[in-house]
């Protein structure tokens, strides 16, 4: 579904991510985890070109979109949600704003169908009551579980999850993992950058750990946690787990 | 008491006889107008010049762009806006039925634009990037997710700083007698001629402004805090 080619990226003369080669299939539940700084979430937002890479090439669906016209980036994108750290909700739209924007902006739903999209979806994890609320009046963890709709009503095939927890207040991150365990069940491709271990262990079909700038190991997340190879990634698991 | 006789006496004289007091409104009426119009002139020129500087600071390609934006908000808030109004009076609008009036706004439009260029960008500039990100992730183009998503947040940022320059206009379009135009400071000037006594009239004039801008600035003040309450909802 997603394959990344020889992914060069500088930023300025800091060479963040190092020729990674890599192939992501539909279904599958990617998760990476790495130090800070060791180029995850730059790798992330590399594949939906939220980053434009130095050099190399990243084919969705088929097609080579680092070679793509920004129209067409921007018609790939429907189909890769992303959720940020940060929420990033629009604050001066209600939750039923936030997610009929675009869909109906873009003309793939009318205003009707995609308020009904969005009440089935919020009904779904449980904020239908919040509808007509603003971002600002809700919590972190229901913040992000609008996020994560938001993407949903996009109906895409692939969601980035770009550290979705780690702005959240401790115990509103199960909700979240939750709600993310949820699509994982049924059957949404789905690539993590998340320093959750306990969500790589249950959730992710293959855990890819980054470290300057490379994917230096992969492996089944039971293989991966309890057998690594790698002595950077026995470290970084010595002191994590 | 006759020095306080004197002081209502020449009070009197530079306001109430002659129905002299209608020239000071009709003055008023005259800066405000030309101010009014030049924040106009201002702000849709200054949208040009930021949204023209805001696409060129991002695409490398567009250097010149940037480099004739920049030039243009630096040489106007680099010179003095009395030596513009000069320039435009006696140099470019030189055509001879070129009414006054029409160059004091021109000139005031010109120079207001550099200034609202600045507030647009930064007004731009202040929301926070995660929301183009966000509004891009969703497949939405760069311009829908510009109109839709960060104006709407950005003006919040833009208003009360247009408000502002606005008022600031006001005491700045005080310079427009030297064209000829008769705003409230000209007239003042005429009739402390026609009394032999400019104080009076002066702190008339004076204390219309005052009043005005504080009461610009209150309101100004109410309306800012509506929109902060909007943020908190």
């Amino acid at each position: 579904m997603i394959d990344v080619k020889h992914l060069n990226k500088s930023f300025g003369d800091v060479h963040v991510l190092k020729d990674i080669t890599e192939t992501i299939e539909k279904g599958e539940k990617v998760v990476i985890i790495g130090p800070s700084g060791s180029g995850k979430s730059t790798f992330l937002r590399c594949l939906n070109l939220m980053e434009i890479p130095t050099s190399g090439e990243i084919w969705f669906e088929g097609k080579n979109i680092t070679a793509s016209k920004s129209k067409e980036v921007d018609i790939l994108r429907r189909k890769m949600g992303m959720v940020f750290q940060h929420f990033n909700l629009f604050p001066h739209l209600t939750i039923l704003g936030n997610i009929t924007l675009a869909p109906v902006r873009l003309k793939l739903m009318t205003k009707d169908e995609a308020n009904k999209k969005a009440m089935a979806l919020l009904e779904r994890v449980g904020l239908a009551d919040k509808a007509n609320a603003y971002p600002a009046q809700l919590s972190g963890g229901q913040k992000q579980r609008i996020a994560i709709v938001r993407s949903l009503a996009m109906n895409p095939d692939v969601i980035l999850f770009d550290e979705p927890t780690s702005a959240l207040d401790p115990e509103m991150v199960g909700e979240v993992l939750d709600l993310m365990r949820q699509l994982a069940d049924e059957g949404m491709t789905m690539v993590v950058v998340t320093h959750e271990m306990g969500f790589a262990r249950e959730v992710a079909s293959r855990v890819l750990f980054m470290d300057e700038g490379r994917i230096v190991e992969q492996n089944t997340p039971k293989e991966f946690f309890e057998s690594p190879q790698n002595p950077r990634l026995k470290e970084f698991l010595s002191k994590v787990l | 008491m006759s020095w306080f006789q004197d002081i209502i006496d020449s009070f009197t004289a530079a306001f109430i006889e002659k129905d002299r007091y209608l020239a000071y409104f009709e003055g008023f009426k005259m800066t405000l107008l030309i101010s009014l119009f030049a924040v106009i002139v201002g702000v849709v020129i200054g949208m040009i010049v930021a949204i023209l500087k805001y696409t060129s600071m991002r695409k490398k390609g567009l250097w010149l762009i940037k480099l004739i934006t920049d030039l243009y908000i630096g040489i106007i808030r680099g010179t003095p806006v009395y030596v513009q109004l000069l320039i435009i009076y006696y140099i470019i609008l030189t055509s001879r039925d070129t009414p006054a009036i029409l160059a004091a706004v021109i000139c005031f439009g010109i120079n207001s634009s550099a200034y609202v260029a600045e507030i647009i960008r930064a007004g731009i500039e202040a929301v926070d990037k995660g929301q183009t990100e966000a509004g891009r992730s969703l497949g939405l183009s760069g311009v829908t997710t510009m109109i839709f998503i960060v104006m709407p947040q950005a003006i919040k940022n833009i208003l009360p700083a247009l408000g502002n320059e606005f008022i600031v206009l006001i005491k700045e379009t005080a310079i427009v007698g030297t064209i000829t135009v008769m705003d409230v400071t000209k007239a003042a000037q005429n009739i402390g001629m026609s009394t032999y006594n400019l104080l009076p009239p002066l702190i008339i004039t004076a204390i219309m402004y005052f009043v005005v801008v504080m009461v610009l600035t209150k309101l100004l003040a109410i309306f800012e805090r509506r929109l902060a309450q909007s943020d908190r909802r």
